[in-house]
C-alpha cells in the first residue's frame, strides 16, 4: 500500500482540484464555457456528459495539453506544473498504437519515469513498484507479453498499473471503461475504489449513466458548461439529465462557430 | 579472393566498407526510432532537402564531411520540418501532402544550385545523388598519424554522439514515441524529444551524404528497421538488430559490387531490401514461410482428427446394432491420413475396413467428447435447431483443450447427455 497523500499546505484550505472559471477552445473555437468546479475530498469523482460535451477536454486542460482561454485550475492551489509527478494520467486506449514494440511492463514503467527524471534508469525498486502494480490489476502472469497481443480490457488495465506505478495522489482517467468487458471493468472500479479509500481523489470521465449511478460519489453534469455538481444521488435527477442530454444548448455550438471565423476573418 | 584485398592500395576497400558501415549503424539507430514513430516520410523528406543547406555551406567555405556542411544539413533539415508545419496549419494540407511539397520543392533547389555551381566548388552532382564510396579512400586527414578517410571520421564521430543521445535520452524517447499525451503529461519536454530525433535524422543522413548520396541514403534509414520489426518485438532489440543488419548490408553489398563491378551504395541499397524480403519469408513468427507451414500442419491435424472422429461413430453406431452400410469413398487427404494414422499406430486395417488401435480410440474420444459438449453447451445457451448444432462443433471440436472441456462439463453435469441423445466420453 502506498503512503497515505502528502498534504502540501499543513492546514489544507485548498481543494484537491479547483477549476476557476475555465474556458478552452481548440483553435480559436470555444468548446467548453465557464467551468467553476471545486472538488474538496478525496472521492470517486464522475464527469458525465453526452458526447462532444467537452469531457474529455476538461482532464486535458487540467493536465496543461489544451491551453486554456480564461480561467486557473490548480491541484493542491498550485498549478498542474507544480505538482505533475503527484497526478497520475491515464489516457483514451485508442489514442496509442498498441502494435508499439514494448512488453507489458515496460509500459507500466514509464510510470516510474517522471520521478526518475531524465537520466536515471529504472532500478530494483522500479521494478517491484511495476511488478506490485500490475498485480493489482491482474496481469502479473503477462508482464513480458508484447502489449498488441492483449485484450482491449488488458490493455486499459496496463495503462491503470502506469498510473499506480507513478504513486500519485490524483488519478485522473478518461473513459477508462469503454470497449472494456465485464470483468475488467470491475477490476478497474475495485482498484479505483482502494485508491479512493486510501485518499486519493479519483477523476473519471465516463459516459454511461446506468453504471455511473453505481459508481460514483460525487458527480459533475457536463455539456459545454457545468450543469450541475455534487453528491450523486442530488446531482443525477431527471431534471438535470433532461437539462444536460436533452436540451443541448446548440446556440453555444453557433456561437463557438461565430468567434472562429470571425477569428478568420479579421 | 584473400585478404589482400582488404589491405591493398593502403586498405582502400577495408575503409570503404568501414564507411558504409559507419553510415548505416548511424542510420539504423535513428531510423529505428522513426520507424516506429511511423515517421519515415519525414526522414525521406529530411534526406533530400538538405541538400541546399549543404550546397550554401559549400559555398560558403564548408568542406563535404566538415561541420559547417554538417550545420547547413541541420537547418535545411529543420526548415523542411518547419514547412510541413506551416503548410499544415495555414495551409491546410494533410502532413504527409505537406512534407511532399516542402522536400521535393528544397531538393530541386538543391538540385538547381549545384548544378550551377558544380565547375566552382567541390561537390559533384552525380556524387550528390549516388554517392562514391569508391572515392571515399581518397579523401583523408591524419589521425594521430594514420591517414583516415575523411567520410569514416565524420561518419565515426556522427555515430558515436548519436549513439551517446539515445542511449542517455533513451527512457524519454520511448515514451514519447509510444504515448505522446502522457509523457508530456509526465513532463517530457515531447517537442524538443522530437526536434533532437530529427535533428539526429539530419546528422546521420548528411554523414551518410558523400559515401551513398541523398537517394540511398533513405534506404540505410528506413529499410533496416523496417526489417528488425518484423524479427523483434522490442524495441531495443530492434534497434541493435537495424544496426547490424545495416552494417551486414554495406559489407556485403560492397563486396557484391565490386565482384559483379557495380555501383556499390546501389548494391548496399539491394542487399538491404534482400534482407527485408528474407525477413517477410523467414521471421520466425509473421514470416510466410512459419504461416503456411502453421496452417498446413493444423489443416493436416484436423484431417487427422476428422477420420479418428469418423471411425469412432462407425463402431458407436456398429455397437449399437446399426451398421453404417454405406460408406463415402473417401478422397485423397483422407486416405493419406488414414495411411498416416495407421503408420502411427492408430488405426488398424481389419477385414471391414479401418479400426481404431487403443491409442486411436484414446484420441478420438478427446475429439467427440469435445464436439459433443459443445453442441450440449451451445443447445442451452443459444435457442438453435438441432440441425445448427453440428456444424460449429465439428469445427471447434480441433480447438477445445481439456480445462475448457472441464469448465464446460461443469456447468452442463457429468452426466448429460448431447441434444441428439447420445452420450459423451469421459476425459481419461
Amino acid at each position: 500500500m502506498p503512503a497515505p497523500p502528502v498534504s502540501n499546505a499543513s492546514p489544507r484550505v485548498s481543494p484537491i482540484l479547483e477549476f476557476h472559471d475555465v474556458t478552452v477552445a481548440y483553435g480559436r473555437r470555444p468548446v467548453l464555457w465557464n467551468i467553476d468546479l471545486a472538488i474538496d475530498d478525496a472521492c470517486l469523482f464522475g464527469i458525465i456528459g453526452p458526447n462532444g460535451a467537452g469531457k474529455s477536454t476538461l482532464l486535458k486542460a487540467a493536465l496543461g495539453l489544451v491551453p486554456l482561454a480564461g480561467g486557473s485550475i490548480r491541484f493542491f492551489g498550485q498549478p498542474f506544473a507544480e505538482v505533475r509527478s503527484q497526478v497520475g494520467y491515464v489516457p483514451q486506449r485508442e489514442t496509442v498504437d498498441w502494435d508499439f514494440p514494448v512488453s507489458v511492463s515496460d509500459v507500466v514503467l514509464m510510470g516510474t519515469y517522471a520521478r526518475l527524471g531524465w537520466f536515471r534508469r529504472p532500478g530494483p525498486r522500479e521494478r517491484d513498484l511495476a511488478r506490485e502494480s500490475l498485480k493489482r490489476v491482474g496481469l502479473a502472469d503477462v508482464a513480458g507479453r508484447q502489449i498488441g497481443k492483449l485484450s482491449g480490457g488488458q490493455q486499459q488495465r496496463v495503462f491503470l498499473a502506469r498510473a499506480l506505478a507513478q504513486q500519485a495522489d490524483v488519478y485522473v482517467l478518461d473513459e477508462p471503461m469503454a470497449g472494456v468487458d465485464a470483468r475488467s471493468q470491475e477490476l478497474i472500479f475495485g482498484v479505483l475504489s482502494e485508491l479512493r479509500d486510501a485518499g486519493r481523489l479519483v477523476l473519471v470521465v465516463h459516459h454511461d449513466l446506468r453504471t455511473a449511478a453505481q459508481w460514483f460519489d460525487r458527480v459533475a453534469l457536463i455539456d459545454r458548461r457545468l450543469v450541475a455538481a455534487g453528491p450523486t444521488a442530488t446531482v443525477l435527477t431527471s431534471e438535470n439529465l433532461e437539462r444536460t442530454y436533452v436540451g443541448r444548448l446548440d446556440l453555444l455550438d453557433e456561437l463557438g462557430r461565430a468567434v472562429e471565423e470571425r477569428g478568420r476573418t479579421s | 579472393m584473400n585478404l589482400s584485398f582488404f589491405t591493398d592500395g593502403g586498405g582502400m576497400h577495408a575503409w570503404a566498407i568501414a564507411t558504409a558501415a559507419m553510415v548505416a549503424a548511424g542510420c539504423g539507430l535513428v531510423g529505428t526510432l522513426l520507424v516506429v514513430r511511423r515517421m519515415s516520410l519525414l526522414g525521406d523528406a529530411i534526406s533530400h532537402a538538405m541538400l541546399p543547406g549543404i550546397v550554401i555551406a559549400v559555398l560558403a567555405g564548408g568542406r563535404p564531411g566538415g561541420l559547417l556542411v554538417l550545420l547547413g544539413a541541420v537547418a535545411a533539415a529543420l526548415l523542411t520540418v518547419w514547412l510541413t508545419q506551416v503548410l499544415r496549419t495555414e495551409g491546410g494540407l494533410a502532413e504527409d501532402a505537406g512534407a511532399g511539397v516542402a522536400f521535393t520543392t528544397l531538393f530541386a533547389l538543391g538540385v538547381v544550385m549545384v548544378t550551377a555551381v558544380a565547375s566552382r566548388i567541390d561537390l559533384d552532382p552525380a556524387c550528390v545523388l549516388h554517392g562514391v564510396l569508391e572515392l571515399v579512400p581518397f579523401d583523408t586527414v591524419p589521425v594521430l598519424g594514420f591517414e583516415v578517410p575523411r567520410a569514416f571520421l565524420t561518419a565515426a564521430v556522427v555515430f558515436v554522439g548519436l549513439s551517446l543521445a539515445v542511449i542517455i535520452t533513451w527512457k524519454m524517447q520511448v515514451f514519447t514515441a509510444f504515448d505522446a499525451e502522457a509523457a508530456r503529461a509526465a513532463g517530457v519536454p515531447v517537442a524538443a524529444v522530437t526536434t533532437g530525433l530529427l535533428v539526429a535524422t539530419a546528422l546521420a543522413t548528411v554523414a551518410g551524404f558523400e559515401a551513398v548520396g541523398a537517394i540511398l541514403v533513405v534506404a540505410m534509414l528506413v529499410v533496416p528497421a523496417a526489417t528488425a520489426e518484423l524479427l523483434t518485438r522490442r524495441l531495443h532489440r530492434i534497434t541493435i538488430l537495424a544496426i547490424l543488419l545495416g552494417v551486414a548490408a554495406a559489407g556485403i553489398g560492397y563486396l557484391v559490387a565490386w565482384w559483379c563491378n557495380t555501383s556499390a551504395a546501389g548494391m548496399i541499397a539491394v542487399v538491404l531490401g534482400c534482407e527485408y524480403l528474407l525477413a517477410v519469408f523467414f521471421a520466425p513468427d509473421d514470416g510466410l514461410v512459419s504461416r503456411v507451414f502453421t496452417r498446413g500442419w493444423f489443416h493436416w491435424r484436423v484431417a487427422c482428427e476428422d477420420r479418428l472422429a469418423a471411425c469412432w461413430r462407425r463402431e458407436e453406431m456398429a455397437a449399437q446394432g446399426n451398421p453404417l452400410v454405406v460408406a463415402n469413398r473417401p478422397n485423397l487427404g483422407e486416405r493419406l491420413a488414414d495411411r498416416w494414422l495407421a503408420i502411427t499406430g492408430r488405426l488398424n486395417h481389419g477385414p471391414r475396413g479401418w479400426t481404431l488401435t487403443r491409442r486411436g480410440r484414446e484420441q478420438a474420444d478427446m475429439v467427440v467428447r469435445s464436439h459433443r459438449l459443445w453442441e450440449t453447451w451451445l443447445g442451452r445457451h443459444a435457442d438453435l435447431p438441432l440441425d445448427h448444432l453440428h456444424p460449429p462443433a465439428e469445427w471447434i471440436e480441433h480447438h477445445l483443450g481439456a480445462d475448457v472441456r472441464r469448465r464446460i462439463e461443469a456447468e452442463v453435469g457429468t452426466r448429460a447427455s448431447d441434444p441428439h441423445g447420445r452420450s459423451i466420453p469421459p476425459e481419461p
